[in-house]
This record gives structure tokens, sequence and C-alpha cells, in this order.
């Protein structure tokens, strides 16, 4: 377990490395193979495991011709292979079937093209995001992606298709990527996109290993398309009244509304108004969050503005948000202003919590038609668990995280529980992150309406279910 | 013949009249905007629904008979080119907006509404849909989801692909399948936008629909060379201002314009520059003095800024009708479409100039300078001996100039049968057998627009990357080429 | 078919969202790009089949794919040429060639018109019971019956009226057939309208046909002696300026020289043509405005904003009115169906698209309907009783700025 990186097994042979070590491949064993492909490969130890499987081996490549060369001997050796990142959501999504090479893009570390001029950057998977931040800083740019783990890399942002708070302005990874290069698992490199935003040569590969979760293949590579960095920013924060509800943990009884509520909201201020109020805001706000202790917290709404004049439009905001401060809430199913809140608070810091994920061990995603948020956040606080939810309320994609300790069947009644009351608003629930003993009644992503497709393409990409077999749903 | 057999059954799945075969009527059907490439379908259906469409598109598969969409046909690759053996299925009947969802800012239409009808039944509410082709009164929101089609406001706002939530498709093999931006795992609903119709039909659309901005304002700036444009748009992107629009003309392409429209721009400009700033009113005021004086540091000698609607639309029209009116200073031109890394712009306008001047034939200039999508007007005249030939020439060098600079072949107009040779010099064996995989998973049997994109018939029980002789397959007679 | 003409197309499909018929059926062979299609298909050799000349038919010459067009393309020159054609290749249906005789030979002639308007001017309430019956016996009769507008006294026009107040201007006044005989009033209105606006109107009483229903039908002969007889009529009233009031005859006048040849050529460009509403924006106002307290909807005559052009002028001529508010119909540059002959020859497609105008009419919840163009008038209001809905006042520019004119709200 802890095997330090780059120090080869002992007594491993010296194997031919570069151009011609795939002829030399003939009759070796896999770890023979593997190591005469020349890259850096050590034995795993207890921290490679996925989702609690152990590898066996962990190579180190350093460039895309290296990765190319390990999948070509996992192909010859029929070794599944898993690629991590950062390692920060190697326990998302279900553990691998089997796994017998991590392939870890860390020395992928290069950030080859920093065109400002075109607003644009090539920059290899194993990159982590803070470090491309930083170059892209130094030239006044950024690219538009909060990404809600530290020590994420770019290639494990695009497998895993996380986003933050931002994501409203700017969309998500899918939005923002517009190349990308790629191994297949018999190790083919194969790219699409390219260097220029406006493309629309041939499919868009990158869309698909966007989310794809190392399922298709190990992304080696990615080009993105780049915002200035905005002169000024300003968040404005507001807390909205508790839900009037019985936090009580039995089930569909948890919502009894009092007077002065909304009507069937069960919020006394809406959330739901809240986001389509300042969605609409001229005043843009380029994120608009939420946080919230269910069942029966403050909710706290917090709006970032940017821009040559965020103060004038946080002002705007401001107004929003805290109109009639103090008096209760008054909006009906329209969505009109004003709605009551608690205190505003407006300043050039972000809340602490913002664009943090609200927990690690056992964390779910609830996305619902922004329409549908009250009935969203109604349905996880009808289950009574102390549950942390937090993320776009404008766009209505939610994390929610349950405690570490929560059981199996309380998890599976949770998720069963929310889906049932969500599934009708046209939401879903996808469990990211349980741990295998916990999430084993569970179905993790629920109803995929394009999973026969989906396996279509898995299985035309990798026949022999090499890649990360069984991490995403329906088993692919 | 298979195609006899499997009209007389489509007309039993489809309303009456909704089946041409009378070959007057069939012929009219034979090119979309890209008239050079003319083939006429064997058979044109015009089904009302996703379940007559994937009958027929199940028919098709009984018959093992190749199909092509067409929405309003003004496609500039050719993507719509139908086949003699195939059936061309037509969605101009099914045109309504089924759902307007404001409060989830989202419609829900049929593939055959048009881009502009959108915007037209949202607008009075304070909402718009943002990509705007120049087409867009009338091509249809299925032809933009097959293309992916971006428009002039593409550099703020991005492409049809950043504005669709859901597609409501049937599948190559005739399912029909919702492909979800919140389902989760593979993104199909991307990889399916720009697919040119290769990859199965679309019967839905759920569109974003976006906030019409509080302000909107146009400048027009004339510069006596092109470079001083050029320098501005530089300046412009450098100084952390991201417009709604940037968009240049030459000399040339203004005169066609003047010449069409009485656009009026500046008499002696070189080129002109049409810079649009939307928004929060008080960012815009801000940028727009910013831009404003970076045109004027870039040697603009007149600016003209847009108080209104009309005004804005004055300043417009000139840029919108510059396609067709070049039809005005030439009899014949091809319109091309490339892509170049923003800095490169004035080196490649500059081999753009080489090379008409090295082949006698005029270039005129159009771009989305913003994110240097180049449409280069390349003028000829047709009774001249060999002039389309050389113009066909300097068409094409254009595109190996965007490849060089490492760029796109295409930046909205799609790749279609057009440009599917110039696919080999943008992509490798491998990146092209990769994309194969994705057309094998939906389209095993390549039924669905079969021709485009592609340049090489490829089997998909073939392995990729590896060439042979004549595939066992296709040997036994088990598999046909496509 | 100017082969030239044809090529001018490049194919590019903005034509398809205007097309009328496009609108409707949503078919390649039923829009303007299609149809210039078909023409080069004719060009190349292709013989003229029925299902050619049927999409040719179904044309309703709007000219709303001229406005479109970026290219330039000359639909409106195509599709005269390709009638003209039609008329002399294809061999029609009987019954088909006998109506169109009828029509031929009644429209353009104001006598016969006026002999034909007692039993075409039936009582509302005998037309409802009528019209069942001759819908079954031929449709094209029935819309006949059911455009025929109400009947209205029929004021004599002198040969001569004065300005009022200082004279600005001397100018001819083109009464049309169809104008003439069913909507008396308003060329009337048009009149009092010029003299209160200091123009001296000549009205001569030889003047006829001006020759567009022809022209629009592919009888280019019988059109061109229609056309060489209203410049004559012109020529010996003495006049260099011909107002007119229907946007159909206005188009056609204004295209006199491309379609006579020569000589004729000549004296038709010496005399100009200008619609009114044109004509009193140039002029610009004398008279005082009363203020008129009405919501009015607008309604673009085809022939009027597609194939002259006049969109802004009579506009601006009703907002200058006090008190009146403008409201604007959707899809305005649609047509509502009437085109000349086109609701006698095509009733299905017309009642169709009359239906769609009416909704999108009375969606405006306007008091009154203003066109220029009679067609139009009886098109949207008989499509309006044929839905059953209370009944929306029309009236022509001419009335409007007539009783603002007078001080009088009642519009004559």
């Amino acid at each position: 377990m802890d095997a330090p990186h780059n120090t080869p097994r002992p007594g491993a042979d010296e194997a031919p490395r570069g151009p011609g070590a795939d002829e030399a491949m003939g009759g070796l064993s896999a770890d023979e193979a593997l190591r005469a492909t020349g890259v850096t490969i050590r034995e795993a130890g207890s921290g490679d495991a996925v989702a609690g499987v152990m590898p066996r081996w962990v190579a180190l490549p350093e460039s895309t011709e290296e990765v190319a060369a390990l999948m070509r001997v996992s192909a010859g050796h029929d070794l599944a292979v898993v690629p991590v990142g950062g390692g920060t959501r190697l326990h998302w999504g279900n553990p691998p079937e089997r796994c017998d090479l991590l392939v870890d893009t860390c020395c992928l570390n290069e950030i080859p093209e920093h065109a400002s001029g075109d607003l644009v950057v090539r920059v290899q998977a194993g990159v982590t995001m803070e470090s491309l931040a930083e170059t892209l800083a130094a030239r006044g740019q950024e690219l538009a992606l909060d990404v809600p783990v530290g020590g994420s890399t770019v290639g494990g942002v695009l497998a895993t298709a996380v986003a933050g708070p931002r994501r409203l302005r700017y969309g998500t990874a899918r939005d923002l990527l517009i190349g990308i290069t790629v191994v297949l698992a018999d190790g083919t490199i194969a790219r699409s996109g390219g260097k220029v935003v406006k493309n629309v040569a041939g499919y868009d590969l990158g869309k698909l290993f966007t989310g794809s979760y190392g399922t298709l293949g190990i992304i080696t590579e990615a080009v993105f398309r780049l915002h200035p960095i905005t002169p000024a920013r300003r968040w404005i924060t507001a807390g909205l009244p508790a839900p009037r509800t019985a936090a009580t943990g039995s089930e569909g009884s948890g919502s009894p509304v009092g007077p002065g509520t909304v009507e069937g909201s069960g919020f006394p201020v809406s959330p739901r108004a809240v986001s389509v109020a300042l969605a609409a805001s001229q005043a843009e706000p380029s994120a608009v969050e939420l946080d919230w202790l269910a069942p029966s917290g403050v909710l706290t709404v917090s709006a970032l503005v940017e821009g040559v004049a965020a103060e004038g439009r946080a002002a705007a905001v401001r107004d929003l948000l805290g109109g009639t401060a103090g008096e209760s809430g008054t909006t009906g199913e329209s969505g009109e202003w004003p709605v009551g809140s608690y205190g505003v608070a407006e300043g050039d810091k972000a809340p602490d919590w913002w664009g943090v994920l609200p927990g690690e061990e056992v964390l779910l995603e609830l996305r619902v038609p922004p329409s549908g948020v009250d009935g969203a956040l109604r349905a996880v606080a009808r289950r009574g668990l102390p549950a942390r939810v937090r993320g776009s309320l404008a766009s209505a994609v939610l994390q929610v995280a349950l405690p570490p300790e929560i059981g199996g069947p309380e998890l599976a009644a949770f998720v069963s529980g929310v889906r049932g009351d969500v599934g009708p608003l046209g939401g879903r629930l996808t469990v990211l992150a349980a741990p295998p003993e916990q999430a084993a009644p569970v179905d993790r992503w629920g109803p995929v309406g394009a999973l026969p497709l989906m396996r279509r393409v898995k299985e035309r990409f990798d026949p022999d279910r090499r890649m990360s077999p069984g991490r995403l749903a329906g088993g692919i | 013949m298979a195609l006899n057999e499997l009209v007389r059954r489509v007309a039993g799945v489809l309303p009456a009249g909704a089946v041409i075969t009378d070959p007057v009527r069939l012929r009219t059907y034979e090119c979309d905007g890209l008239t050079h490439h003319r083939v006429v379908p064997g058979v044109v259906v015009l089904p009302e629904s996703a379940e007559q469409i994937a009958a027929v598109v199940r028919l098709c598969n009984e018959y093992g008979v190749p199909f092509v969409a067409r929405g309003a046909g003004t496609g500039l690759s050719g993507g719509a080119l139908p086949r003699t053996d195939g059936v061309l299925i037509v969605t101009s009947k099914m045109r309504r907006i089924l759902r307007v969802d404001l409060e989830n800012r989202r419609a829900v239409v049929e593939p055959g509404v048009t881009n502009l009808a959108i915007t037209e039944a949202v607008r009075e509410h304070g909402y718009y849909y943002a990509p705007d082709p120049s087409s867009q009164q009338v091509c249809t929101i299925g032809g933009n989801v097959a293309e992916n089609s971006g428009g002039a406001h593409c550099l703020k706002y991005g492409f049809t692909v950043n504005h669709v939530l859901a597609l409501e498709i049937v599948t190559p093999d005739g399912d029909i399948v919702t492909l979800d931006a919140d389902d989760p795992g593979y993104d199909l609903l991307g990889a399916f936008v720009g697919s040119e119709g290769t990859l199965g039909i679309t019967t839905g659309v759920t569109v974003r629909l976006s906030r019409t901005p509080e302000t909107v304002t146009t400048l027009l700036a004339a510069f006596e060379n092109i470079e001083q444009g050029g320098q501005a748009v530089s300046a412009i992107i450098g100084g952390g201002i991201v417009p709604a629009a940037i968009e240049m003309m030459d000399a040339l392409a203004i005169a066609a314009a003047e010449a069409a429209v009485a656009c009026g721009y500046p008499a002696g400009a070189g080129a002109v520059l049409i810079v649009e700033l939307d928004g929060p009113e008080a960012e815009v005021a801000h940028q727009f003095a910013e831009v404003e004086r970076l045109c004027r540091d870039s040697g603009a000698f007149e600016l003209r800024t847009a108080a209104g609607p009309q005004e804005r639309a004055a300043i417009w029209k000139g840029r919108k009708s510059a396609f067709a009116a070049v039809g005005r200073i030439s009899p014949a031109y091809i319109v091309q479409d490339g892509v170049v890394p923003r800095t490169a712009l004035p080196n490649v306008l500059a081999s753009i100039d080489r090379l008409s001047a090295e082949h006698g034939i005029r270039v005129a200039n159009v771009f989305h300078a913003g994110d240097g999508n180049l449409h280069p007007l390349v003028l000829f005249d047709d009774a001249e001996p060999g002039a389309e030939e050389r113009a066909g020439l300097v068409s094409g060098r254009i595109l190996d100039l965007c490849i060089e600079h490492g760029g796109s072949i295409t930046g909205e107009h799609g790749v279609g049968v057009d440009k599917s040779r110039y696919m080999p010099k943008m992509f490798t064996d491998d990146d092209l057998d990769t994309m194969q995989l994705v057309r094998c998973a939906f389209d095993p049997r390549g039924l669905s627009n079969p021709g485009k994109v592609f340049p090489t018939p490829r089997l998909c029980g073939e392995v990729p990357g590896v060439r042979r002789g004549v595939h066992p397959l296709v040997e036994s007679g088990r598999a046909e080429q496509f | 078919m100017d082969p030239e003409l044809i090529n001018d197309c490049v194919h590019c499909g903005f034509c398809l969202p205007t097309c009328p018929t496009y609108v409707l059926w949503g078919e390649e062979m039923d829009s303007p790009r299609g149809r210039i299609h078909l023409m080069r298909q004719h060009v190349e050799g292709t013989p003229l089949t029925d299902e050619m000349a049927g999409h040719f038919d179904a044309c309703l010459g709007c000219m709303a794919c001229v406005t479109a067009c970026p290219s330039g393309v000359r639909y409106d020159r195509l599709i005269e040429q390709t009638r003209a054609e039609v008329e002399r290749e294809h061999v029609r249906e009987p019954g088909d060639r006998a109506l169109r005789e009828l029509v031929f030979q009644l429209f353009p002639y104001p006598r016969r018109l006026r002999a034909m308007r007692l039993p075409l001017r039936l009582s509302a309430g005998l037309r409802r019971r009528i019209a069942p019956r001759l819908e079954r016996i031929n449709p094209s009769l029935a819309a006949m019956a059911d455009l025929a507008p109400e009947s209205a006294g029929r004021p004599r026009l002198p040969r001569r009226v004065r300005a009022i107040g200082r004279r600005r201007a001397v100018v001819g006044m083109l009464t049309g057939c169809v104008q003439g005989e069913f909507f008396p009033q308003v060329n009337a209105a048009t009149a009092r309208v010029l003299a209160m606006e200091g123009c001296e109107v000549v009205i001569p009483p030889s003047q006829g046909c001006c020759g567009a229903l022809s022209l629009h039908s592919g009888r280019p002969e019988q059109a061109g002696r229609f056309a060489r007889r209203t410049v004559a009529a012109f020529e010996r009233a003495g006049v260099d300026t011909v107002v007119v009031n229907a946007a159909g005859c206005g188009s056609t006048m204004k295209e006199y020289a491309e379609i006579l040849d020569g000589e004729w050529a000549e004296r038709a460009r010496a005399i100009r043509t200008v619609d009114l509403a044109e004509y009193l924006v140039e002029l610009g106002p004398v008279a005082r405005r009363h203020p008129l307290p009405l919501t009015v909807a607008y309604h673009d005559a085809c022939h009027l904003a597609h194939a002259q052009g006049v969109r802004s002028q009579p506009r601006a001529l009703l907002t200058a009115i006090p008190g009146l508010e403008l409201r604007e119909i959707a899809e305005s540059a649609i047509c509502c169906g009437s085109a000349g002959t086109y609701n006698l020859f095509q009733p299905e497609a017309a009642r169709e698209l009359g239906e769609r105008k009416a909704e999108r009419v009375l969606a405006t919840g306007a008091d009154l309907l203003v066109s220029a163009n009679p067609g139009c008038t009886m098109q949207i209001t008989s499509a309006i009783r044929r839905a059953g809905t209370a009944p929306i006042r029309v009236a022509h520019t001419a009335q409007v700025l007539d009783a603002s004119l007078r001080g009088t709200e009642r519009i004559a």
C-alpha cells in the first residue's frame, strides 16, 4: 500500500523501450509485457482500490503514446483497465467488475498550449484543475468550470461530468470542451474536435466521453474554450425561513403546512419562486446556489454576479432577494415576485459552502426541471433524514449528502421514496457515491431511457469489456 | 424491386397524399441548398408524427433500403442529398410547437418548426431561442440539430448543442428513444447533435429558451483595410470582452451587399466590422465605450451606433444579405465555410489574397471574426471555360489553409457529401475509424443517410484500424458495403 | 419561361415560409423554390404534366416570395410567363375551362359585372341557405356567391373633382372593376381625400379594366389590350400621374412598361402609377386630421406590400390620425387567399388561408380591419362570417382617412 511511485518491482527485468517494444511482446507474461512498454509500472497497494476492487498494477504513463502502448498490452493479455486521475471520485459509480491495471494519469501533466489570443487551452488529462487555473490566470483567463472537489484532474472532471455553480451561465464540461484525445481499449489513439470553438466536422467524441466513467477508453488530452476572468464578482446571500414541517421520520407524512406557508410548497418562501425570479432577472447572475440541511434547516440562497458592473447588478439581485425582508412569503404558483426572506448579505467573497460538495461518502444527485424544485426539496424533507442539500438552485441540479453511517435498506428507502416523488415532476435521482455494501440494495442510476443505445456504444468501443467494466448504469 | 414493394407498404402507414412517387414532383427534392449535388430520391414521404417516421424506418430496415431525413432543404453541404435507391423522409409537415414552458425556460417542438418560429412564439414574454443561423426564418430545428447550427451570435451563446435539453429520435432501426441531457452516462444527446442524420432522425426537440437581454448595442466600424479590422477584433477579445457577435466583411463583400440591398455602409471602407454587445445595461455601456475606443485605436475612420431595432436591422442588413447578394456581382460563386484560430486570421486572409491573385479568381470575404469562422465567397463566371475548376481549386485550397492552421473544414455548414473527401486531411484513419464505431453502434446496417460525413465505405463488422481485402462478411454475402 | 430568370434562383429556400401554399401543405412542389424547379424541368424538356400545371395553378401570385428573396429572383415575371405557357399548352378539364372563361369574360368588364351583381347580391339569410347547395354543385360558384359583399349605394363619380384649398397637384384616378362595382364608396372616399389634400382629381369615364386579372392568370394578350386602353384613357385625360387605390391594379399598372412593347412601352412609361397611400405620404398632409377613437388592424394586401413594397405608408397615414390605435396582424406577410381570381379557381386552399387570416385578424381584438384591396376585404369578411364569429367592420385606408379628414366618426 505504501509502494512508492516510479519504483519498478524488484527483480523485474529491464524490458526493451520505445518503438519496437510491441514486437518483443510475444511470449511475455502480462507483467513482463507491461514493463516492456517502458512505462513506469508499480504493484498496486490497498490505496489504489477502485470502489473496493484492488488492481494488480498501477501504470504511470507520460504520454498519449505510452497510454496506447499500455492499452495494446492490456488487449493482448485481457487486462481490465481503470483510468484514474486525482482519485478524488474513484469511489463514485459502481465498483468495476474487475480491475487488473490502474492507469494513473498523474504524469500526463503538461499544458502544451495556451493560445490566449484564441481563448483556447490544450491540456493533458492529468493536470489538476487548480494548476490549470493558475496557468490560465497568469494571462487573465479561466476555464469557467467550477469543480467541487480539490485535486481533480482534467480527465477525471470529464469522465465524471462534474460541474459547479456557474453551470447556469457557462454550462458544464461538455459545453466547454472543444477537442479531445482518447486511447481506446485496443490502443487506438483517436482525436475529435480541434483547437477552434466553432467546428462541426465529424462526430464529437468529447461528448461521448463526458460522463463515461472510464468505460469507453482513456482520456489523455483535452482542448477547452476559455473565458476572460471577470474584473469583479459579488455574492449576494440570503436566508430563507425553514420549512414548517414536523420533522418526523415517518414516511409520507412529513409535510404538514401551517398557515402563512406557500400553498403546496411547505416552504414559507418558495425556493422555486426565488429561483425563477433570479434566473429571469436582467441582472444575469452567473450562479444561484442553495445550501440547506433538510428536513428543517434554514435555507441559504446565494447568487453570484460577475462583470465590470457587478456592484450595480448585485444591488438589483439584493433588491430581488430582500425586497420584502422579514415579511412572510406572498408568492403564488405563478412565481411572481416578491418573496419574503431573512437578512441579505453581500460581498466579494463566496460563502464558505459555495461550490463544495455537501458530503463525500454517501452522495446523491437530484435533478428536476426548475419548476419542480419545491417538490424535490419536499421529497427530501419528507424522508426525515438529516440530508445536506446543496447545488444549483437555478439549474435545479442539487447534490444531497446523507449521513455516512446510513444503512443499506435506509438508503434504498430514501432513494426509492425520493424517486417516487420527483419522477412525476420530471426529476431524477442518482447515487453518485455510496460504499458498495450500503449501495448493494440500491439501483444507483434509476431508469435511463437511452441505456440500450449506451450499451451498443460500449459494445463497439470495448467489445471485450475491459474498460472499467460495470462502472456505469446497466452494468456498462 | 425492394423499393417498389416498400413504397406500397409505406402508403399503408402514412396518411393519404404523404407518399410522393410522381417523377416530376420527386425531382423538386433532388437537392438541398447546395445545388451542385443532385440526386432524385426513390420516393419522398411526408410523415406527420414520430410513430409514422418510426414505421417508415422499420420498413426501410425490413427491405434494407437507405433513408435520408430532410427539413426545409436549406443545408449547404448536401447533407440532405437523397438516394435514388432510398426514401427521403421530409419533416416539413411536423411543425407544431407542442409546449412552451417559460418557468422551466424550455419549449418542446416538432422537428419541422423553423428556428425563428420558436423565438417568435416566446418573444412577447421576454425570451428567445439563442442559436440564430442566417437562414433562421426558414431552416428547421430538426436540421439545426443534425448540423449543430450556430449563427452570428454563437461566439457568446454557443451552438445548437448548447441549447437542446432533450431529443426524441427514431433510431436507424426504428425505435423511438429519448436522449436527455440529464441522463447519466455517455452524452449521447451531445453526440447525436451534429451527426448530420447519420445516427437517426430527430422527431422532437426540447430547446432551452434564453432571456432576452436587457439591452443590445450594435456598432458598425469602418476601416481602410481588413488588417485594421482584424487588429480591432484581437484588441476587443484580448481586452476581455466577449461580444454577442463580431462580424467582418471585406471591400468586395461590401460592394455586393451595397448592390443588393443598398445597405449604406461608409463609403471607401476596405472592411467593416459589426460588433454587437448585449446583456445587463451597465455592463454593455462599459464595454461599448471600450469597444469604441479599441476600434478607433485600430484605425476605424467611421463608427455608427444603432439606436434602436430599426437601425440595428439596417446595420445587419448588409451582412445578412451578403451571401445571396454576391449573385449580383458575379454570375456564379461558391460559399466556403472554414475555421481558423482567430489569431491566424491575418495570415490566412493574406494567403487567400495570394491564392486569389494567383488563379485570377476573386474572393469576397465575409466572416464571423470572433470565432475565426471564414465564409470566403469564391466568385467565377460559369460561362468562362475553366473558371469553375479554378474556383473549385481556390475553394479547396482555402480549406487546406484552415487545416494547416489548426482549424476546421467546417464551422457550421457541415460535412455532408460536399466535404467528406476532406475528412482524411483533418483526421487520421484511426480518428475516423473511431467515429465509425459510434456510427456502427447506432446504425449497424448503415441505412441512415449513408454516404455523408465519412469518405470511405466501411463495414461495421470490420476491426477498426486494420485494413484488409474484401471482408469475409461481404464475400459470403451476409453484409453489404455502405 | 426565361432560363436566365430561372438561373437566378440559388435554391436557398428563404421563400418557403412566406409562401401561402407551403405554409398550408409543407410540400416542396408547392413552394416558390419548387415551382421554379418545375419551370426549370419544363424548360429542360419535361412536358407540362397535369401535376406540374396543378402546382403552378396553386400559386396565389401573392409575391411574398419576391420580397423574401435575397437573390432578387423575378418570380413575378416567371409565374406570369409560366401561366401563359400553361394556358397555351395545357388542356384543362372542361368544367375548369368553362369557369375560367366565365370569370375572364365577366370580371374585367364593369358593365357585365354590374349585370351580374344582382344575382350574386343575395341577402345574408338567403346566402346561408343557398350556400351548402352551391357548395355541392361547384365550390367555385359557392365561393363567388360567398364573396359578393353586401350592396352599397353606388355614388356616381364626376369626371373631375376640384382641389379643396390651394391646388397642389393634378392626378388621374383609376376606378377599377371590382373596386368600382362592389366598393364604389371606396372610390368616392379616395377622390374626396385627394381633393381635401389639395389634388385636382381627373376620373376618365372611358377607363376600363387595367388588365391585372388577365395578366395574373396567363392571358397576356387580353392583359395587353386592357393595358393599352388604360394608357390611352389617361393620356386623353391629360394626366401624368395616376393614383390607384386597389393594390392589384396598382402593381399591374406599374408593370405596364414591361408587359407592353415598343411605342406602347414608352407611352406607359410616361405615366406614373402610384398607390394612394404612397402618394399621400409623398405629398405630405395639409388637411386637418380629426380624431377617430378606433383600434385598427391593418392588413397588408400582397400586391401592395410585396408587389409594390408599400408597407410603411398606410401605417404612417393611419397612425397619424389622433386617437387611432394601430395593431399588427400576426403572419402579416402571408396572403389571405384572395389573390385576384384565386379564390374562384382554388376555393379550398383559398378558404383555408382565409380562415387562417381571419383567426389572426380577430386575435388583434381590433374594431376595424383596414386593407387596400377589395379582394382581401371580401375574402377576410367572408371567412369571418363562415366562422360564425361576430363580424368585424372593414374599410379601405381611403375611407378611414376620409372620415378623419371630414371629422366624422362614420366611415362611409
